[in-house]
Parts: structure tokens; C-alpha cells; sequence
């Protein structure tokens, strides 16, 4: 029981549910990038959404076949291929021993999950089950799976025959452009209101060191020299931190759990699975709301998906 | 709590507090811990977090709730908590900074290990990594900075010193703090229930070892 990488690409690391209520341990979040890809993808198995999935970054990867189960695959990638024939994304495909599954690589957006109706084997820690590479804990012996990895199942419950397509409005876009909602953080209010007013205005573009603990936002330099460092302070995948260069530094699932540079601002949690699609290169515009609107926004995303997923939740 | 009222942000999912001490911070993350209600709660410096789910609390009601919790922080007495032991070998390569150090703050490199070792350190916050520890002293510190070219490699258990701060690294990792000795002792493992060894509020107590010592400790299986 069990599934071969024969190509593991960039980073391909297994991730699900965050790890929740450690962060004052210093833990970090950890988690699928993009929670709402896997949880479209984790459906079409049958599975719960966030149960532990292969998260593929930006390259292509290769997967071997050897136990009959239910696939789904739901992201960035440009192509699927079963055996070299094409197969199309956010559709419960049955697998049989011997299948190659071939994920394209991205050509915008960063990630691509692919989930299967086996449960994959993994330790439970902490309450959950992601990878947290820099600690080199959970998922796959704590680290990114590698060419040659036989990847151990559970078992298989799906016994139901389930055959299932995302509907196409539920279906995300990947694109190079991206609009992302926040809120102003705790050093980003009051007297810096024209910060928050500069930092809305400008498009910013993904720096080439971007990874899951965060990436820089190059663009126009923001009030450069009027924040100095702080006392260490609680920080959230989503939070924006302004160093001293002045180039904003965007926290993602992997971020720490402190830190001691300028919060500006929170990406609305509705907003966050997005920063799991951010590549080097990709466009941002930031759009400022306020903490009302962003509860409405999340609830009424909920919502919607639920016709669909039911009861879930994104971080 | 002090009567200065403290300084309330809303940030989406998570409000962030600015108090005006460590004990306040302590006292907040006890009453915070005690009522419930949030997803996460993350002391810093002079603040605390706390996260809460948009769809179980309106971020207004999670304002009014942090304001009422914050009501019945009373302070944590310090010498509640059990004291932690740290034993610290000061040797060697495990202190490759050692040296720097003690020339800064004006005394003999062989007597810096009892320097060290007779500074009463309390866990200020967890933050940077799992398990590692920010600890501060309230005695009085020369000025120790960060190290000009960070090291690419700083072993699990290494104790840093900055100024009146000390910390313990609790996985290999990238770091600029100067190194003045190692512990054998696991900071985290996430496999016990209560995974971190050290916890904000904790008083503790760096102890000399030898390097045979260390040498000898037995290791449980980090990492």
C-alpha cells in the first residue's frame, strides 16, 4: 500500500490541516499553502478538506501507481497526464498499479495538490500530521519527498463509488496577478495611515527568494527609515512586516511565530490560501478594508463553498 | 492589571495587546489561557496576541471579550513556577564565542562560566523557532551586539548572550547570536505532550557541566 515519486520536483512536501495552538511555543502553522485548492482536491476523494495531500511547487513531478485508488489533482499545474494521456484537473480519477501520473509543471500560480482516497501514513504531532521543514518535523520523515520515496498508505475507505467534477464557478483561477485584501496591522494605523494609503496604491511583484515561511514584495520602497525595530511581537501566515529597507516582507504558513519588524498589515483570512499560488514574478495589489467587512467577506466565502464542501474552514 | 487601559488593535482574525510590562503580558496570557474562546494566544515582549475563528466571533465581540478577560488578569507570582535547571557546558568548540564575550563585559574568560551561571534568567516568550527560548536577566549587562556575519550553522542547544538577554536554540539553524555554550538537553520534541522544556514565566538556572558530561548526557532521539 503505498505510492512511488519517481520525479519529487522543486518542493513537494506532504500538507493538510495547520498545526493549531502551539504558536506560543514558537511552532509555526505549517499546513497546506493554499487551503482552499487542497480542500477542492481532498472532496473529489471523498476525503475530509483538510486531510494530508501531496502540495507540488512550481516544477513538474512524477508518481507511480501501485495500489488502486481514487486521485484528484487541484492547482497550478498546466497539465495532467495518466500514462501520458492527458487528464484533466478537479475530477476524481480512478488509478490502477503501474499508472504514471504525470503533474505539469505551473505556469502561473506556485502549487498544485494532488489527493488520493488511500490515507497516506504519517505520525501525528502536535495534533497534526502537515510538514514543518525548517524543524524537520511531521509529514514525510519532516522533510520534502525525493526522487525514489515510497510514500506508505493507510488504507482505502473508499469503498463508495464516488465520481466527482468541481463545479466550474468554484473552480480558481491561476494567474500572475493577484488582488489581496488586508487590514491595517498593529504598527500600520494612526499616524502612519499615509503608509497604509502608499502601500494600497503601489503594485508590488514577488521577490525570486520566496518560500513558505514568506517572500519580499519588490516594488517602490515604503517609508524607508521611519520604522526602527520593535520588541518581539506575535506574527501570522498573512502578516505584512516592514524591515528597514523598506521593502514589505509577506508571511506565509510556514512564517515564525514572532518577530520584530513593523506589522503594516493582515491579509484577510479569506484572501490568505491565495499566498500559496505566489511565485517569484507574480503581481500583487493590495486592497485595504476593514475588520468588519473582512469577517463578512470570510463568512460569506464559507458560505458559498459550502454548497459544495459543506462545513469547512481556511487559514 | 495596571489602570493604564492597554492598547487593543484588531487585525482580521487575531487582536493584538500592548502592555506595559513582562508581568502584565504573563498575568494576560494566564487569563486568556483560563477563559478560552481563541485559537491562539502568542505572548511577545510587551504584547500578546490572541487569534480567534471569524465565524464563531465578530472581531468586536472578540474585542470586548479580550477587554473583559484582561479584567481578571491578576499577576503571576513568579516564585510559583518551578525553577529549571540548565545544565550548560561552557567549553571548546561548544562556546566558540565565549572568548569575544567576556573580554566585552571585563572579566577572565574562565570566570565567565560562574558570571553566567550566578545570573537569576526568567523565560521572557518561545518565539523564532519551536521550543526556543528569549531569556532575560535583570541584572545589569555590558552591551553584547549580534555577530557582524550570522553563522550558517548553530547547533541545537547552544546558548547566545545578548546584552541581557540569553537564549537557547532549540534546532540547528542560521543564527547571529554569540555562542557561549551548549546544552544536552532537548528544547522541544513534539512527540511529548507538554513539547517545549521552557514556558514564558519560567525562572531559570544555568548549571556548569564538563564536557565530559555533556558528552555522556543521554540523548533522546532529537530530530
Amino acid at each position: 500500500m503505498s505510492i512511488r515519486v519517481l520525479k519529487a520536483g522543486l518542493q513537494t512536501t506532504l500538507q493538510g490541516d495547520p498545526f493549531r495552538g502551539h504558536r506560543h511555543l514558537g511552532m509555526p502553522s505549517a499546513g497546506a499553502a493554499d487551503a482552499l485548492s487542497l480542500a477542492l482536491a481532498n472532496f473529489l476523494v471523498g476525503k475530509s478538506s483538510g486531510a494530508l495531500a501531496f502540495e507540488i511547487t512550481l516544477t513538474d513531478a512524477i508518481f507511480e501507481i501501485t495500489e488502486p485508488c481514487l486521485i484528484a489533482v487541484v492547482g497550478s499545474a498546466e497539465f495532467v497526464r495518466i500514462n501520458g494521456k492527458g487528464s484533466p484537473q478537479h475530477q476524481t480519477k480512478a488509478v490502477v498499479p503501474g499508472d504514471s501520473l504525470h503533474i505539469g509543471p505551473s505556469l502561473a500560480g506556485c502549487r498544485t495538490y494532488l489527493a488520493t482516497s488511500a490515507e497516506i501514513c504519517a505520525e501525528k504531532l502536535l495534533g497534526g500530521k502537515s510538514t514543518y521543514l525548517v524543524a524537520g518535523l511531521g509529514g514525510f520523515h519532516g522533510r520534502a519527498l525525493k526522487d525514489r520515496d515510497i510514500i506508505p498508505f493507510l488504507r482505502d475507505f473508499s469503498a463508495d463509488n464516488i465520481d466527482l467534477a468541481t463545479p466550474p464557478a468554484l473552480r480558481p483561477h491561476y494567474s500572475h496577478d493577484h488582488v489581496l485584501r488586508v487590514t491595517p496591522g498593529p504598527e500600520g494605523n494612526g499616524p502612519t495611515e499615509e503608509l497604509m494609503r502608499h502601500f494600497c496604491h503601489d503594485s508590488y511583484t514577488v521577490g525570486a527568494r520566496a518560500s513558505r515561511m514568506g517572500m519580499m514584495l519588490e516594488g517602490a520602497p515604503l517609508g524607508a527609515g521611519i520604522f526602527s525595530n520593535m520588541p518581539s511581537a506575535a506574527v501570522f501566515p498573512g502578516t505584512i512586516q516592514l524591515p528597514p529597507s523598506g521593502k514589505p516582507y509577506l508571511l506565509g504558513p510556514d512564517a515564525q511565530t514572532t518577530g520584530g519588524y513593523p506589522r503594516i498589515a493582515q491579509v484577510i483570512r479569506a484572501d490568505r490560501h491565495l499566498i500559496g499560488q505566489l511565485r517569484p514574478g507574480s503581481r500583487v495589489q493590495f486592497v485595504q478594508t476593514t475588520t468588519a467587512r473582512a469577517t463578512e467577506i470570510y463568512r460569506e466565502k464559507l458560505s458559498l463553498l459550502s454548497s459544495w464542501l459543506g462545513q469547512i474552514d481556511l487559514w | 492589571m495596571p489602570e493604564n487601559a492597554p492598547l487593543i488593535h484588531i487585525c482580521d482574525d487575531w487582536i493584538s495587546i500592548t502592555l506595559s510590562d513582562r508581568e502584565s503580558v504573563l498575568a494576560a496570557q494566564a487569563a486568556f489561557a483560563a477563559s478560552g474562546g481563541w485559537t491562539e494566544i502568542v505572548p511577545g515582549m510587551d504584547s500578546i496576541a490572541v487569534q480567534f475563528d471569524p465565524c464563531m466571533l465578530s472581531p468586536d465581540d472578540a474585542a470586548r471579550l479580550t477587554r473583559h478577560q484582561l479584567k481578571s488578569a491578576t499577576s503571576v507570582n513568579p516564585e510559583s513556577t518551578t525553577m529549571v535547571t540548565i545544565p550548560v557546558c561552557y567549553e571548546g568548540d561548544l562556546a566558540p564565542d565565549l572568548a569575544f564575550v567576556a573580554e566585552k563585559i571585563g572579566i577572565e574568560t574562565d570566570a565567565f562560566r560562574d558570571w553566567h551561571t550566578s545570573r537569576p534568567q526568567q523565560v521572557a516568550m518561545l518565539g523564532f523557532m519551536p521550543g526556543f527560548a528569549y531569556l532575560e536577566s535583570p541584572d545589569p549587562s555590558p552591551a553584547i551586539g549580534r555577530l557582524a556575519d550570522p553563522r550558517q550553522l548553530v547547533h541545537a542547544g547552544s546558548v547566545g548572550i545578548i546584552g541581557r538577554q540569553s537564549c537557547i536554540y532549540s534546532f540547528d539553524s542560521p543564527g547571529g547570536w554569540p555562542i557561549i555554550g551548549r546544552t544536552p538537553l532537548l528544547l522541544f520534541d513534539p512527540a511529548q505532550e507538554q513539547p517545549a522544556l521552557l514556558s514564558a514565566g519560567q525562572s531559570v538556572r544555568f548549571e556548569t557541566i564538563s564536557r565530559q558530561t555533556f558528552d555522556q548526557w543521554p540523548r533522546t532521539t532529537a530530530k
